[in-house]
Formats: structure tokens, sequence, C-alpha cells
């Protein structure tokens, strides 16, 4: 495809996206706003998981604070979403922060548990707080309007989308694609390791939250089961890493196909969809270990032979 | 004062069972440097063999943990023989993720086939318990704990002594030199993660004689036995004993005076806290 084609291709698409509440049926709007988060979890977890390498478990975390935050500040404190939203934020962004500090010393599967016991810790946490509703949960005041929420979650991943292609070109980004390739070799060419994690961690939790705070307000109801949902994090890894981590746009195009699929699938056979779901996610990492963004780019080069050629350059 | 040791011997008999959940995924992590997130569903699986075996052909847990043992070793021999061999080379995340999609089959599958109710083995002795210095232990809890404790060292003196053992430990500390000594690694790696499943089989064997068993338990089973790994370290077997035994004792002490809702940030924030200062394990050597 050429330059001019390539925009004109994705203008199109986020004009279609952004109509999709005048233009379709009130249930698309519903699974376009929790596709469209999803779509930022992938995004926000491609920050620290691909660029950085570092594979992270804790994206419910900061999802779950920014939810959390959003909606105590509203209701505790009556202040107005905006506000809110920016309170769960820095709420999250602090957690990641004082959090990133010690866990990012960690490497590889250990990092990876870390996070994931982050994960359980939390929501438990949460879970015997006063002000956080404990198990019930809380509810927040009512906002019939799924177009606003559509766009703002749309909004999100615009944003995030062009944080992520800016950071993927500047200084930063190459800082963290060098700690993913060789944290030593990188420390020894003077980049900042530390510094350079936690804000990618940060950055990560950034994302994450808003996402939250926006998902609070739309479902007007939460407990700590659904804002800190630990497979949120398995779901948001598989779409990132089924669209190709560390590109700018494969995670987009893994949270859609995959929400897409698992939809048709669970409205046409509820009761084998999770089941095909998983025999997708192993087919996939068997044959496209690096994603779409990968098969995108060399399939038209190598056709068929790009399958069995994956499988040659992992197995034993 | 009895209350505490009772608690006490609560936590170490769940201990040894948690120290043989552990086992396997200590055993597949070290040597193929897999972390199974599908550890859990082979626990499950193995409940659920010993609770057919049980409820159709009145087979008792304790002579259905041979069968679970090897229907699990036939599960996980073909999953990597077949499936995981084709890309234990690439990036550490592609072969959790791979894990992770046999999570979801397998779960998904047990709950067409079993159905999603609550299960309980009742043997005729499930009730049965003898009192101990003034706490009461229930026999089945004794005899899984045993039965624990005795796979592991069985574990230990195979991978010490036995010709296969060693070529496991061979291709796990390096892999070049192990092929050069004609070991056949495809094989080895099959039969490695067949014999973690395999001890999975038994720790869902036992764990259905003491717990309800759903198709849904696998995955807080694979979080726990994560947290054993790192406690204890991955070195050696005795590791996972340490680290499921110091698991047992501290949720039981948790529930007794902070209560149950903090068992789970009790035992995670150890697991974070261990990660931190000691992330070779409790018995591990210092860097």
């Amino acid at each position: 495809m050429n330059p001019s084609l390539r925009w004109f291709a994705l203008f199109g698409t986020l004009a279609i996206l952004v109509a999709v509440p005048w233009i379709a049926p009130a249930t698309w709007v519903q699974f376009g706003i929790s596709t469209l988060m999803l779509a930022t979890l992938a995004q926000s977890w491609s920050i620290i998981g691909g660029y950085t390498g570092y594979a992270s478990f804790g994206g419910s975390v900061f999802y779950g604070l920014g939810s959390y935050g959003t909606a105590i500040a509203m209701i505790e404190y009556h202040l107005p979403f905006g506000v809110g939203l920016i309170l769960g934020a820095l709420v999250a962004v602090t957690f990641a922060v004082l959090i990133g500090l010690p866990v990012l010393r960690l490497r590889g599967h250990y990092f990876a548990i870390a996070t994931l016991a982050l994960a359980q810790v939390v929501p438990a946490i949460v879970s015997n707080l006063d002000i956080a509703g404990r198990n019930i949960g809380l509810i927040l005041p009512l906002l019939r309007n799924d177009a606003l929420f559509y766009e703002s979650a749309l909004g999100l991943l615009v944003i995030t989308t062009l944080s992520i292609w800016y950071i993927s070109r500047s200084r930063f980004g190459f800082g963290l694609m060098a700690i993913r390739e060789n944290e030593d070799a990188a420390a020894a060419m003077g980049v900042n390791t530390t510094l350079y994690k936690t804000l990618a961690f940060a950055i990560a939790a950034l994302f994450s939250a808003l996402s939250g705070g926006i998902h609070a307000y739309w479902i007007t109801y939460i407990d700590p089961g659904g804002e800190f949902d630990i497979t949120l994090n398995v779901k948001m890894i598989i779409m990132a890493v089924f669209g190709g981590p560390g590109s700018v746009l494969g995670p987009i195009a893994g949270a859609f196909l995959l929400s897409g699929v698992s939809e048709i699938l669970s409205f046409k056979i509820s009761s084998v969809a999770s089941l095909f779901f998983g025999l997708v996610i192993v087919i996939a990492v068997v044959l496209m270990p690096r994603g779409l963004a990968d098969l995108w780019h060399r399939y038209k080069k190598l056709g068929l032979h790009y399958f069995s050629e994956n499988i040659r350059e992992n197995r034993v | 004062m009895v209350l505490l040791w009772q608690v006490l011997a609560n936590g170490i008999l769940l201990g040894g069972l948690y120290a043989l959940m552990a086992l396997g995924l200590a055993l597949v992590w070290g040597v193929l440097n897999i972390v199974n997130l599908a550890h859990g569903a082979f626990i499950m699986l193995g409940a659920y063999v010993c609770y057919y075996l049980f409820t159709v052909f009145h087979v008792d847990p304790f002579a259905a943990l041979p069968a679970a043992m090897v229907v699990l070793f036939v599960v996980g021999y073909s999953l990597q023989r077949n499936v995981l061999n084709l890309i234990i080379r690439a990036p550490m995340f592609n072969t959790l993720l791979l894990t992770f999609g046999f999570e979801v089959v397998l779960t998904n599958l047990a709950q067409m086939i079993f159905s999603a109710d609550y299960r309980t083995i009742n043997p005729s002795y499930a009730g049965a318990n003898f009192n101990l210095f003034g706490a009461t232990i229930p026999l089945a809890r004794i005899l899984a704990f045993t039965t624990g404790l005795l796979l592991t060292s069985c574990l230990w003196f195979f991978l010490l002594k036995a010709r296969l053992g060693r070529a496991i430990r061979a291709t796990a500390q390096n892999l070049i030199a192990a092929r050069l000594y004609g070991v056949e690694t495809r094989k080895i790696y099959a039969i490695t993660f067949g014999l973690g499943a395999a001890l999975a089989g038994a720790a869902g064997d036992l764990y259905g004689l003491v717990s309800q068993i759903n198709p849904y338990i696998g995955g807080s089973l694979t979080a726990k036995s994560f947290a054993i790994c790192i406690i204890g370290g991955l070195q050696n077997p005795l590791g996972v004993v340490v680290g499921g035994i110091f698991l047992g004792v501290v949720e039981s002490l948790t529930a007794l005076y902070l209560g149950p809702t903090y068992t789970d940030v009790a035992s995670f924030g150890i697991l974070v806290l261990v990660l931190v200062l000691r992330p070779t394990g409790l018995l591990g050597r210092t860097a």
C-alpha cells in the first residue's frame, strides 16, 4: 500500500468508528465500548510488555484503582466525573511508581509473577476497606448516554495510540527497546534503566486507570471482583501478543479481531465459545508467534511457508 | 494454646498437599523454563479421575492415585511432544500464552463433560479423625500429607540417582552439552512435562479427598503453586516442601488472627516480599 492510501484507510476507519453510535444498533455500541476499552488496555500493556519487554500481569490493578478512585471521588466527595477520572489516574500512577521501584528490579518470570501476585493482593485489600464499600461494592450516579461513553472510550484509545506512536520514535522509546533487547547493555550505553522502566510502567498505569474510570461511570455498579478482574490481564496480554506487541497498531487489531470472534461465537454457540477461544490462542502462538503485525509484513513474501518457517525457528 | 496448636497442625497438614501441588510446576519450570499456567487444570483433571474411579468403580482414592498419575502423564507427554516442543525456543511469553490456552481448553472441556457442579469424594474414612496432643487430626488429611511427602522424596531420589533423572538434570543444566552426550532432548522434554503433569494428577487425587472440586478450581491452584515455588525456590524439591508448609501455616494463622478475608493478602503479600528481598527463595543461595 502506498502512503497516501494508507492514511486514507486509517482516517476512513477512524471516521466509521466515530460514527458508530449514530448508525449502528445499541448492542453494537455497547460491544464497541468494551472492545475499545480492551484495545486501550492492550495498548497500555504493549508499552511495558511489548516495548520494554517486562511482562506485566498487573494491568488490572491500575484499571481497578482508576475505577475505584473515580467512583470514590464522585460518591464520597461529590466531585464531577472529569475530576474524579484525573484523581483515579493519579492514584494509579502514584501506586505504579511506588510499587514499580522495587518490583521492576525483578526480571523475566519473576517480574511476571510479582505483578500477578499484586493483582491478587490489591483487590483483597480493597475488599476490606470501608470507603471502597468492602465486598459489596459502590454504586455511581446513573448516566444513560452510551454514545458519550463510546466517544470517550474511542478518544482515550486514540490518545493512547498517538502517545505510543510518539514514544516509539522518541529517544525514550529507543531506550525502552534497548532495555528489552539487553538491559545490561542499555545501562552500559547510558540509559537510565530504573527511570525509563518506572516511567513506562507509570504511563501504562495511566492509560489503564483512565480506561477503568470510564468503565466505572459507564457500568455504574463496581465491585472488587469485577474491576480488579484477573482474567483482564490475560485478555489484554493475549490481544497485544496476538496483534503484535511493540507495534503501534498491532494490539488494536488483536483486540478488535479477538473480541469480534469471541462475540460471534458466544452469540451462535455459547457453550463452546471459550473452548474455541483457547484453541485460537494455541494455534496462533504456534503458527504466528510474533503476532498479526509480523504476519502482515512477511506473509506477502513467504506465503504459506511463513507458518512452517516459524515452527522451524522455535522447535527443538 | 490448644487453638494455636490446632491451627498450626491444620496448616502443616495442608502444606504437605500444597508441596505436592507445586512440585510438578517447579520441575517443569526448572527444567524446561516453562511456567505452566495449565498446572491447576492438570490438578483438576487428576481430581476428576479420582472422582469417577471412586463413584463409578468404587476404587479407593489412594488406589486411584497411580491411575490419575498415568492418565495425566499421557496428557502431559502428548501436549509437550506435539505442541509445546514446537515453540520451546520462542520468547518466554509465547510458552506462557500457550499454556494459558491449554488451561482455557481443558477447563471448558471439563465443564462440558463433567458439568459445573461441585463434587465431593467421600470414602468411608472421610469423617475419621484422631487426637494428637489435643489437636484433632483428620485421617484423610494426614494420609494426604504423608503421600505428598513420600512422592516428593521419590522424585528427589529419581532426579538424583536414576539414569533418566540425571538426563533430565543434565538437560536443565546445559542443553547443548546434554545433546552432545546423546540425551534425546525432545523426548526428555516430553517426559519431564509428563512427569510434572503426573505429579499434578497425584495432587489432584489427594485434593479431591480433602476438598470440593469443580472445573474452575485450576486457576487459584496455579497461583498458589506459583507462590510456593517462589517462596521455596526452584533449586531442590525440599524447597517446595518448605514453601508449601510455610504457605499452609501462614494461611491458617492469618485466617485465625486477621480473619479469612485476609488470607490472600498475606500469602501473596509474602510472595511479593520474598521476590523483592530474596528472589532465589527462602532456602536459595544468595547471589
